[in-house]
């Protein structure tokens, strides 16, 4: 092995980028204090059933696709696991593939992601693709996660082109798998959300959003009957977080992504619970979307829920592909 | 936990969703966010805390940590008087770091404008904002973004009416009461007038930018 260049190790060669697909890890929260967004995919929950698929860690670095995903086509033979939105993928020329499996594709077969999958949209804006090892980049402030606001980590902080290779562990021979539980991690179309300080949701829960078009990873825009005057406006800038929901003076709420800027001087009503990250990592422009008040316990029991779901469908798969039993056989 | 309509003098902390507290020190915000990162040796789960012109953001893993420790810990973290805080805590106490900076031409197209709007001469701008002292009052807006506090007022100067497409990394501007460099080519609406070749942000070292909350700054004209 002559270094992650080594053509044989190439996972896949890339045909097309699709619209924006990165390279996704579990971010850099370690530098927020210096500007940089803590990044990572957006849908935790899907980055980590496509993971399991191919016997990762949870947060190792896949593809993030984004309505339409990338043509890659197979350098060597290899196990890929799917997650996530539904965005109609399948092997040219052959089957249609679903999200929450595993796939084993042979030297030379062409993976493609049209978009518009048997869901027509409605899985969600974001499919995640996982291969064994992981995505190899470099590791630049401690993740491989495509910063597109600085232009850094990943493939040089640029989305998939054309041209690029994509550079994996090796392949261990594996069973294809399904993910036997949950492949969402709840309703796609509510986001429940703890109020800030003093301020009334009444007039943010009480209509049905739709994601605006300018929503990206950095946030989403809820396009809806505008807030009451009063209700939006400008504070002394402050640290803010994942899932915030800010509320400009123009009374049109803006919820930040995963890719947010670390400070921010509006108005913040709310804040969307940890457990409901992931849905708010898969609105796209077009989305409807409904925010609920909940509370503290409520949301507390809802990540304990989602946790223990998670736990539940990695046991499956152990059990399903016996790598307990190859584990066991490994320390003996 | 939280504490709205509290004493001025009392540490407020603010619950921000599940997964984080915006905390209201009493004592300096660069001091409070260095002894709440202190904090973390011994308490699994908090997360780096994101300070600010007067609060400190910290998020923490709800399964890792109960809410009522992290503010269990940050109250007595920043507890004590500024004067118990080591010295060694603010990054003030550093010497200034220096930026070369040529003000005016392409560098900084909008130094002129800066001073007729001031009634001024180019030199006497750049004689102003070479001549003060700054601090970085926190980063944010974008990867190694520093905000300045120091800016003399009669340099205050609202931004361009319509924002730059690309300001290339480096360029020094001014907006309202604040001056700082854009660590990155990035769309932008300050006045610019002046550029470094320092690069101060570059991911590929650790830390990535010299500058930290607290971080004193002079500005050296160069040509």
């Amino acid at each position: 092995m002559t270094g992650p260049a080594d053509v044989s190790e190439v996972a896949f060669e890339v045909l097309d980028g699709g619209l924006l697909t990165t390279i996704q890890d579990h971010g850099r929260p370690e530098w927020t204090h210096l500007g940089v967004p803590e990044g990572g995919a957006a849908d935790r929950w899907s980055q980590a059933v496509a993971n399991h698929l191919v016997g990762n860690a949870a947060e190792a670095a896949v593809l993030e696709m984004t309505l339409v995903g990338p043509t890659l086509q197979a350098a060597r033979a290899l196990t890929i696991g799917l997650a996530g939105a539904d965005l109609g993928a399948r092997l040219r020329g052959g089957r249609s593939l679903a999200p929450g499996r595993s796939i084993r594709l042979a030297t030379g077969d062409i993976v493609e992601f049209p978009g518009d999958g048997a869901s027509g949209g409605a899985s969600g804006a974001r499919a995640y693709l996982a291969i064994p090892g992981g995505i190899d980049v470099p590791l630049v402030l401690g993740s491989r996660s495509t910063c597109l606001a600085g232009a850094f980590g990943g493939l040089d902080g640029r989305p998939l082109r054309a041209g690029d290779r994509l550079v994996g562990g090796p392949d261990l021979v594996r069973p294809e798998l399904a993910w036997a539980a949950a492949t969402r991690s709840g309703p796609g179309d509510v986001l429940r959300i703890l109020s800030v300080g003093s301020a009334d949701l009444g007039p943010l829960t009480a209509s049905m959003w739709q994601v605006g078009s300018a929503s990206d990873r950095v946030g989403i825009r809820l396009d809806g009957p505008p807030l009451p005057p009063g209700s939006g406006g400008e504070v002394r800038t402050h640290g803010v977080a994942w899932g915030a929901v800010q509320v400009p003076p123009d009374g049109r709420p803006i919820v930040l992504g995963v890719d947010h800027q670390t400070t921010g001087g509006y108005r913040v009503a709310g804040v969307v619970i940890a457990a409901d990250r992931p849905v708010l990592g898969q609105l796209g422009p077009g989305a409807r979307v409904r925010l609920l008040e909940t509370d503290p316990p409520a949301a507390r029991a809802a990540l304990v829920d989602q946790h223990d779901a998670l736990a539940a469908g990695v046991a499956a798969l152990r059990d399903a592909a016996g790598w307990v039993s190859l584990a066991d056989h490994a320390g003996s | 936990m939280a504490e709205p309509g509290g004493s001025p003098d009392v540490t407020v902390i603010e619950p921000f969703g599940d997964a984080a507290v915006l905390v209201h020190p009493r004592i300096d915000v660069h001091a409070a966010a260095a002894a709440i990162d202190a904090l973390r040796a011994t308490r699994p789960g908090i997360g780096r805390a994101v300070p600010a012109h007067d609060t400190v953001l910290v998020p923490f893993d709800p399964l890792a940590i109960e809410p009522d420790a992290v503010a269990a810990g940050i109250r007595a973290a920043v507890a004590g008087p500024p004067g118990t805080l080591a010295p060694a805590a603010e990054p003030g106490a550093d010497p200034p770091i220096e930026i070369a900076v040529r003000y005016g031409g392409p560098d900084g197209p909008d130094l002129a404008a800066v001073a007729d709007l001031h009634g001024l001469r180019p030199r006497d701008v750049i004689e102003l904002h070479a001549g003060a002292s700054y601090r970085v009052l926190f980063l944010g807006f974008a990867p190694g973004f520093a905000y300045l506090g120091g800016l003399p007022g009669s340099l205050a100067t609202p931004r361009r009416p319509s924002p730059r497409e690309r300001v290339p990394a480096g360029s020094v501007g001014i907006a309202g009461e604040q001056t700082a460099v854009y660590p990155l080519a990035m769309p932008g609406g300050w006045q610019l007038i002046g550029r470094t070749d320092a690069r101060l942000f570059d991911p590929t070292r650790e830390p990535p930018i010299d500058l930290r909350p607290g971080s004193r700054i002079r500005f050296v004209p160069v040509r």
